[in-house]
């Protein structure tokens, strides 16, 4: 499926080549039957991506962390 | 013995507090009558968690000798109550909701108790809640000892988390009001979604000591009542500081309604998206008509959006490192297998992996957040948007996924108020502001660090208004399902 896939993708256009990578990521949606092990795995993606996500937030180096927490 | 009024179990906290006081019944006779109905109806709602009738009758017993002798000790007195079972109760099990902790008990009681038990408001049961108050990240509604938290407008829709008995069980009638908490929507969400009003007070202003931890610099404890009159009564007796509790501010809530600025003198902030492209289909008429009787209240609306900032990432992050930190005993046990929930097991298992760097960092984002809301409350002093934009979502439906994805609407608005305010330790009320589909919608108002007597007040004048805090679900078993 996955070659098939690959193969099919060298006649896409640019805007195609985006549809076609974004939709792994739109058909994520779990599915019941889901190992433990596939959402341990899940869950470390998710925590990869905030990772990177926060990564990349630009902040001045003065800004200290919320400790000691007062609102 | 006087037998109580089917209206009395729905009556706010004030109203039975004088009817207690005219001797039309007794604090044993209210107290007895609400145990019944916490046994005949919580398990109908998968609300009750351990029922406290002895306890309950014996404190009534004192509460009724007080008010015979003409000692009267505020509106709290004789008044039975529900708490979430992550509040430790000396003697009793205090299960956080989750299996593996089924058979805890602790020797002393959670100070929010205490601070109930001297104003002579009696206990009467541990009301059912998610599973360590969702920590990890629950995908279904069952990720709870007792079962799904089921709504009492319809059965067959959840109750909301994590403090899904409490709200349950005052919608229903159960008890007069409850005790909840709330680290990132856990009280608004199940407030909401039952039609009950409830508050989340200011971080630091109620003790936490005896609570189960989840986020020590996120969680908060506040009451979920029938008015946000009551609201305002029960965190004036829970209120206070704690030198048991680190986080604690050292501050004392006064509720003080007649100081609070008047409506008139108050700018309110909106974001028209929230309503319009946010908020389910069904639910905008609701909300549109709450926006407009507040509007009516003479406030000065102000269209205000927040600033674009990852706050839930930020929320998430921070909840998750601390969550597993606190549960690493749990985790690395094994035990953690027990839970409900596998995608909760899963995401506690993930939080322990979660680095120094990505924890400070979302600490360092959460300043700027902080800084952020300070800025924006220097415009408004109150902040106005839907609590959930849809009502109670099926107790089958994953909650991890919207069940009909939309196109995201291109303005934020107020979308990551919930975040934000948590964030930031913000109050904030729930107010019911109508229906959708036969389901409760709700409003919140979210206001400065301790400004929760602007927040009552507004929701005081808001319920003044509209009576959709006092609509009641059909509880009667003869009433058929929906």
């Amino acid at each position: 499926m996955v070659r098939h896939n690959i193969a099919m993708a060298q006649k896409l256009t640019r805007r195609e080549w985006v549809a076609a990578l974004a939709a792994p990521a739109l058909a994520q949606a779990p599915a019941e039957e889901e190992s433990a092990e596939q959402l341990l795995a899940r869950a470390r993606q998710d925590l990869l991506q905030g990772a990177e996500r926060l990564g990349k937030f630009p902040l001045p180096m003065a800004v200290e962390p919320a400790f000691v927490f007062k609102p | 013995m006087a037998a109580i009024p089917e209206d009395a179990f729905f009556a706010p906290v004030t109203e039975l507090s004088r009817r207690l006081r005219d001797e039309e019944f007794t604090a044993v006779e209210l107290t007895r009558a609400f145990c019944d109905r916490l046994e005949k109806f919580g398990p109908r709602y998968n609300a009750l968690a351990l029922l406290l009738r002895e306890e309950a009758l014996r404190k009534a017993r004192e509460a009724d000798d007080e008010i015979k002798r003409g000692r009267f000790r505020g509106v709290l007195q004789g008044i039975p109550f529900g708490a979430k079972d992550l509040l430790s109760v000396r003697g009793k099990p205090t299960t956080w909701g989750a299996r593996p902790y089924a058979g805890q008990v602790f020797d002393y009681d959670a100070t929010v108790l205490r601070k109930l038990d001297r104003a002579r408001a009696i206990l009467a049961a541990k009301l059912a809640m998610v599973e360590l108050a969702g920590g990890g990240g629950y995908r279904y509604a069952s990720a709870s000892l007792t079962g799904p938290g089921l709504n009492p407008w319809d059965r067959t829709r959840w109750s909301g988390g994590s403090s899904s008995g409490s709200a349950a069980a005052v919608a229903a009638g159960l008890v007069p009001f409850a005790l909840a908490s709330e680290t990132w929507g856990s009280i608004l969400t199940p407030s909401a979604y039952c039609g009950v009003t409830g508050l989340r007070p200011t971080y630091g202003l109620v003790s936490r000591y005896g609570a189960m931890p989840l986020s020590w610099t996120m969680d908060k404890i506040g009451p979920i009542c029938r008015s946000a009159d009551d609201c305002g009564h029960v965190l004036r007796a829970i209120s206070g500081g704690d030198s048991n509790d680190p986080s604690s501010a050292g501050k004392t809530f006064y509720y003080n309604p007649q100081l609070a600025r008047r409506p008139a003198e108050l700018r309110v902030g909106y974001a028209p998206v929230d309503i319009e492209e946010w908020a389910e289909e069904s639910a905008r008429p609701a909300f549109r008509q709450a926006l407009e009787v507040i509007r009516g209240l003479g406030v000065k609306m102000l269209e205000v959006e927040l600033p674009d900032l990852p706050y839930g990432l930020v929320a998430g992050t921070i909840i998750s490192a601390e969550g597993s930190a606190v549960f690493e005993p749990l985790i690395r046990s094994g035990q953690v297998e027990q839970l409900a929930d596998r995608k909760q097991i899963a995401g506690l298992k993930a939080g322990l992996e979660i680095s120094a760097k990505d924890y400070f960092k979302a600490m360092r984002i959460r300043r700027v957040v902080m800084e952020e809301m300070r800025k924006l409350f220097a415009s408004v002093d109150v902040l106005v948007s839907p609590s959930r934009f849809g009502p109670a979502t099926k107790i089958t439906e994953p909650l991890d996924r919207p069940a009909r994805p939309r196109p995201e609407p291109k303005r934020r608005g107020l979308r990551d108020l919930g975040a934000a305010g948590n964030l930031a330790g913000l109050p904030a009320l729930s107010l019911p502001c109508g229906f959708a589909g036969g389901l409760p919608v709700a409003i919140q108002l979210v206001g400065r660090p301790f400004s929760e007597n602007n927040l009552i007040a507004l929701g005081r004048a808001f319920q003044d208004q509209t009576d959709w805090h006092r609509r009641r679900p059909p509880v009667e078993p003869s009433t058929p399902d929906r």
